[in-house]
């Protein structure tokens, strides 16, 4: 008896898939998904012109963001924080297959809320290194690194615009990160209009619709033709605008509805 | 007779489980030097203590130009030990496929004691600085996922990552932290002035190298502070903006006016060797350096206020002092670290 344990031991520790009983345990999985919109419309790529409030057209080419960090709050108030190291995403409008984050092994209950960060939180990156597994060399690919300088895009939003003062169409690029002064990393909590029920037989999906003409035109109104000064495009990447920018993310999220097939 | 029956078949499992020697994780540590003469340690040693197998992984990286674009440019190409690891004759250094940078080679040593990297501190993080030259285009140009992958088709890499890291990943994580086990053992802490300032055999300063000791303690030290020679802060020192760069220093991190042209303080350890000098290394000798001090100073907007005391630019020094400081400048020569095997290439 003692050596059919030894035995049993020794598959444990050799194979560590553990996925045979997972439906046992009661885990299901969870989908985050994040739709882009402009306003009340969906976000249309390069052809569709969007008006601000400061009465610039923007046309949209691109739009990515980390996603991390992720914590989903049960009805009875209880949290449950996805694993750190697997809870770096980046979302991009172009790239369907990375509209949905799909979340394994969430313990089954009825969730309420969800948290999460655009960005890479500063206790992460003030570890250097560790922790990070692959993620600089998959953000690199991504072009979500900033080689300048060792840090992360949080948020690349770039396209054309136009403006009264302004006739031809000329690029902007607004890219959210550390910069020596500021952090610019946030975090949002959203409440589920109706909860998600995570079963091992359920996968509900979490339909964000993240508004993008919130960036730029926000609470905070930021006008591209002021920060065109050579005329060579507005570049806003580092400076006194990054934060107004970072406040304007944090409310560009809202959860539309559930699903909970 | 049952029991010998289990144990029999238990013998394939314990096989499996450990497979070649050779490449298993060895946890040996290394001792990482702090001097008595050095400020605190700034470097977080328990997040990625050094070990053997981790610091030989970390100087393979150093040196293996395969991590570029072009599969030349390594690190150790623009850090060359005998200068201190500087990119000596070079006042910016060049990149790949010829590119020329903006900015001169910094030296490497006592890393782990700094606050921030890079002339205008790019970043604060040590494991984080090699990305920078890692991935600009026209330093080493490379591509973190080309570089994992030719490290994971490589036998050697993946022996080293497997003895360097308990997971044995091949990663950009473990990369990085195999490269600040290297930089990390990097301590200069032998020159004739540390071994003065520790009261050690070696290290009795002559009259000119203690009277310019003096000099530099009231003149200089301010910024080029503690035995590291540097306070960690930026400052413009005056040096006249070449228009066709234009390098607006630390303001390209901070987007601050304040910055407008302020870089790193530099640690003036084994300053002899590391000519030439500046962000951009446009001096070529400490005689220019010393003489732009003296009367060399541009007024601007930022200029440090410790270079402007109410109207008169600079540091006056005469030309018996320059000659002492320079004497004493060269008492932070550490052979023992210029020569150290441990860190060489070949």
């Amino acid at each position: 008896m003692a050596a059919i344990l030894a035995v049993a031991t020794f598959f444990a520790s050799c194979s560590d898939d553990d996925s045979t009983v997972n439906n046992a345990s009661g885990t299901g999985k969870i989908g985050i998904e994040f739709d882009n919109s402009y306003g009340d419309n969906n976000l249309i790529l390069n052809t569709q012109g969007n008006t601000t409030s400061n009465n610039e057209v923007l046309k949209v080419s691109t739009i990515k963001y980390i996603v991390s960090n992720i914590v989903l709050t049960k009805e009875d108030g209880s949290t449950y924080t996805y694993p750190k190291s697997e809870s770096y995403f980046i979302v991009d409008e172009s790239n369907a297959a990375t509209q949905i984050l799909n979340l394994t092994n969430v313990p089954a209950g009825n969730y309420t809320k969800v948290k999460f960060g655009i960005g890479v939180d500063k206790e992460q990156f003030d570890m250097g290194a560790s922790g990070q597994g692959n993620f600089l060399a998959t953000a690199q690919a991504e072009d979500m690194l900033w080689s300048w300088s060792a840090g992360y895009k949080f948020l690349a939003f770039e396209g054309t615009f136009t403006s009264s003062s302004v006739n031809t169409a000329t690029p902007f690029m607004v890219h959210t990160g550390q910069t020596g002064t500021d952090y610019n990393y946030t975090e949002v909590t959203l409440n589920m209009p109706t909860k998600a029920l995570v079963r091992p037989t359920i996968t509900p999906i979490v339909h964000i619709i993240a508004d993008a003409s919130k960036i730029i035109d926000g609470a905070n109104k930021i006008k591209l033709s002021d920060n065109n000064a050579n005329g060579m495009g507005a570049m806003i990447m580092s400076g006194q605008l990054l934060p107004l920018i970072t406040a304007n993310v944090t409310n560009m999220f809202r959860i539309d509805h559930v699903h909970n097939d | 007779m049952k029991i010998h029956y289990f144990l029999w078949l238990l013998l394939p499992f314990v096989i499996g489980c450990s497979s070649d020697d050779s490449a298993e994780y060895k946890n040996v540590p290394l001792d990482v030097v702090i001097p008595s003469n050095f400020p605190a340690i700034a470097y977080d040693l328990s997040h990625n203590p050094p070990t053997e197998k981790g610091f030989e992984l970390g100087k393979k990286l150093f040196y293996d130009g395969r991590l570029s674009s072009d599969g030349i440019v390594s690190c150790g190409f623009c850090h060359l030990q005998e200068h201190a690891f500087t990119h000596h004759g070079h006042t910016v250094s060049h990149g790949v496929n010829n590119a020329t940078g903006t900015r001169n080679a910094p030296p490497i040593q006592n890393m782990a004691y700094q606050t921030t990297f890079m002339w205008d501190g790019a970043t604060n993080n040590l494991d984080l600085q090699a990305l920078i030259p890692l991935t600009n285009t026209i330093e080493m140009n490379g591509n973190l996922t080309s570089i994992v992958n030719m490290m994971k088709g490589d036998a050697a890499y993946t022996k080293l990552f497997k003895q360097a890291f308990t997971n044995g990943e091949i990663n950009t994580e473990n990369m990085l932290k195999a490269l600040s086990q290297f930089v990390v053992m990097m301590t200069s802490y032998n020159s004739k002035f540390d071994k003065f300032r520790r009261g050690e055999t070696g290290g009795t300063l002559t009259a000119d190298e203690l009277a310019g000791y003096e000099i530099f303690n009231a003149k200089c030290a301010t910024c080029h502070a503690t035995d590291l020679m540097t306070d960690n802060s930026f400052r413009n020192n005056g040096l006249a903006v070449n228009p066709m760069v234009n390098d607006v220093g630390r303001y390209a991190v901070t987007s601050t006016e304040a910055d407008y042209y302020k870089f790193k303080v530099p640690s003036l350890r084994n300053v002899e060797k590391s000519a030439p000098y500046m962000h951009d290394g446009r001096f070529g000798t400490l005689e220019s350096v010393l003489n732009h001090y003296d009367s060399g100073i541009t007024n601007s907007a930022t200029l440090d206020p410790l270079l402007n005391s109410n109207g008169t630019l600079g540091i006056q020094l005469d030309a018996d002092e320059k000659v002492k400081i320079i004497a004493f400048l060269k008492t932070l020569t550490d052979n023992q670290y210029l020569t150290d095997k441990r860190f060489s290439e070949f």
